[in-house]
């Protein structure tokens, strides 16, 4: 087993990580619940980071930590469908950001208002979608993610794609719930970190109380246990693995966002804070695909078929 | 149930049938004060304000089992949720001037919450005191019969639409911890005072920013005595977090089988109905605890009662958000779930974090040995 980056991830974190440098991304300036950023999207989907699952000489995991990379951005953009799902749709058809959504091709969709192509599970049919911007109505939400719905699909270009390709990308897309929840775990519990080491109440840090200190190792423990679980199925690309990383990962947010931002007081609860640039994510994951439960009765009806 | 308490829930019933506004409340700025006032001036008409606050100040002085039945009926309803502009004055403010206020100020001061005439925050919190209350630094200089205002407070909710505030200042300058504060009521207009508000992650600014720049009060503004300023507030606290919220714990139960009636999924059924025996739970410890401190202060339990309440309410609010689903008309605006389970973060927070509750629960209720300095 191995748990240290190959030479080919080695040179595509560094890559990555040279990119973002150049790129000097900083928190929004102003107090806002959507901080999707369309030019770090645009240089992201440019550069090919996104694309590399579709390179012969890379993997899926190598594609799922430039996910994991980007998702500790402060600024939100459409890695993971792109990156993970993207690569089972042909190459010349594919158009991004892409947009998921299930059932309903005009049910509510992350990344809508933005994408160029939707691809739709709608239980026994997959259709992708060219997107008109100008269909797409706006869908309020406060879960950081800007949520979009069609309005309609009247003279819009729909491909049926194989339905045989449906159990494939429902897999992709649970793992990319976990790998992109790993990512932004890590920046939101970083976050909490600093602000609890700097901040002091009765003369010392609110970091060094026991109390603070064993919560956020739990969280640590749930954030690492999300990282590996969601690699392990990016490695394998196996139905259950993927199915469990997800359950993981969304199990997990609850308990883990409440905490974190239990630690930065009342100050935690306003957007002048960035913690919000993370768990608003994580909040929005946490009920994607059906939310947990779904995912762990998926898991289970794959691993011990008597269970379904 | 005697009759008489029967008859008080049909009363109430009926006048809650034919007086609950059908439309939201708005949740921030001009509008929502004047919904607040509107509602509290309407239930203060009908006889329904100030159940339990002494009949001098315009109170009907009945007992806790009315004022239960009436929070029961008025969650039934679907009444204006009581978690809002006008919640610091009817449930901490008010019964710290009860217990703590001269007959002056009680006679001043009571009438106008009670008949929707006047909004109140709070000011107890700094930008580097929230936890650590005691720890605060808003100066009070004592000159002759004035009070000279010098500082910050933060978190003050409704500030913005506020006409007065419970200000806990330091107005003894030599001293340190909980000594030489002073409770004072701070008129909102007074010159010198600058209000911000702050955006928050549930959407409305109703967090504020208050400065204080050589704000001048006169020294009758203290309430319970210079330099007690300490006990006032704990007052306040013990009122925040034992008592203030009785509404909202009762309506829990009410919002939670508002969610089992909608649910078909039988693993989110199951998590509903744990918390349904939650929720039933916190009634019945809130009823007790409502029953042990009505002819007295609300003790350390109370912290308890607060908790359980506060991570009760964010577990509630989460699961209507993993039943509906985003971009569900169930959670979207003002009145979706969304915003209440983003507001239910602050539960923990406000008036006292988990961690302090659990501090005190683990101090003054079990009598454990103290940790912290």
């Amino acid at each position: 087993m191995k748990f240290e980056p190959d030479d080919n991830q080695g040179t595509i974190l560094d890559g990555l990580e040279q990119m973002i440098a150049s790129l000097r991304i900083e928190p929004p300036k102003h107090p806002t619940t959507v901080a999707f950023s369309a030019e770090l999207d645009a240089e992201l989907g440019a550069s090919g980071f996104l694309d590399i699952a579709r390179e012969e000489e890379f993997t899926l995991l190598d594609a799922a930590l430039v996910v994991e990379r980007a998702a500790r951005l402060p600024l939100t953009t459409e890695a993971a469908s792109s990156a993970l799902v993207g690569p089972l749709l042909e190459a010349d058809a594919f158009q991004r950001p892409l947009a998921l959504v299930r059932g309903s091709a005009l049910a509510p969709a992350r990344f809508l208002p933005q994408a160029r192509a939707l691809l739709v599970d709608a239980d026994d049919a997959l259709r992708l979608i060219a997107v008109d911007p100008a269909r797409v109505e706006p869908v309020e939400s406060l879960f950081a993610y800007p949520y979009g719905r069609l309005s309609s699909l009247d003279g819009l270009e729909v491909k049926t794609l194989d339905p045989a390709l449906l159990p494939a990308v429902r897999r992709r897309w649970r793992l990319a719930i976990a790998v992109e929840a790993a990512g932004l775990m890590r920046a939101a519990i970083d976050t909490v970190v600093e602000h609890v080491t700097n901040r002091r109440q009765f003369g010392r840090p609110l970091g060094s109380f026991q109390a603070v200190q064993h919560r956020l190792a739990t969280a640590t423990m749930a954030m690492e246990a999300t990282k590996w679980l969601a690699f392990r199925a990016a490695w394998s690309d196996d139905e259950g693995d993927c199915a469990t990383a997800a359950a993981h990962a969304q199990d997990a947010i609850p308990t883990l966002t409440y905490d974190l931002h239990q630690f930065c007081g009342a100050m935690g609860l306003t957007l002048e804070f960035d913690l919000h640039l993370w768990s608003y994510r994580l909040k929005a994951l946490l009920g994607e695909m059906g939310g947990s439960s779904a995912q762990a009765q998926h898991a289970a009806v794959h691993t011990w078929p008597r269970a379904a | 149930m005697t009759d008489d308490l029967a008859h008080f829930r049909a009363e109430a019933r009926a006048w809650l049938s034919a007086n609950v506004p059908t439309h939201g409340a708005p949740l921030e700025g001009p509008e929502s004060r004047a919904f607040v006032l509107d509602w509290q001036r309407l239930m203060y008409d009908g006889g329904w304000a100030g159940l339990t606050w002494p009949k001098d100040y315009g109170g009907r002085d009945l007992s806790v089992d009315e004022q239960i039945i009436w929070f029961e009926e008025y969650a039934r309803a679907g009444a204006p949720s009581t978690h809002n502009a006008s919640f610091v004055g009817v449930n901490h403010a008010g019964p710290t001037l009860i217990a703590c206020a001269s007959a002056e100020q009680k006679a001043f001061h009571l009438p106008k919450i009670l008949k929707g005439e006047a909004i109140w925050c709070q000011g107890f919190s700094e930008p580097g005191s929230g936890s650590d209350l005691a720890s605060l630094r808003c100066r009070g200089r004592i000159k002759g019969d004035e009070i000279v205002i010098e500082g910050q407070k933060t978190w003050s909710s409704y500030a913005n639409i506020a006409d007065y505030q419970e200000l806990l200042i330091r107005t003894d300058p030599a001293s340190e911890r909980h000594h030489g504060l002073s409770w004072v009521i701070c008129p909102m207009d007074l010159p010198g005072i600058d209000v911000r508000p702050i955006a928050t992650m549930a959407g409305p600014a109703k967090f504020c920013e208050v400065f204080y720049d050589n704000v001048r009060l006169p020294i009758d503004a203290v309430v319970g005595g210079i330099g007690n300023g300490w006990k006032t507030a704990m007052a306040t606290l013990g009122f925040e977090r034992g008592t203030a919220s009785l509404a909202l714990q009762i309506s829990l139960a009410d919002r939670a089988e508002q969610l089992a009636r909608d649910c078909d999924d039988p693993m989110l059924a199951a998590t509903i109905a744990d918390l349904r025996a939650d929720a039933a739970a916190l009634r019945a410890m809130s009823y007790s605890f409502a029953a042990a401190c009505a002819k007295g202060m609300p003790g350390a339990e109370g912290s308890l009662i607060r908790l359980y309440f506060a991570e009760l309410a964010q577990r509630v609010t989460a699961a209507a958000v993993d039943l509906y689903g985003v971009g569900s008309p169930r959670l979207s605006g003002d009145h979706g779930w969304a915003y209440d389970y983003l507001d239910a973060y602050s539960e923990t927070i406000a008036g006292g974090t988990a961690e302090i509750q659990r501090n005190i629960i683990g101090e003054r209720v079990l009598g454990l040995p103290r940790g912290r300095s």
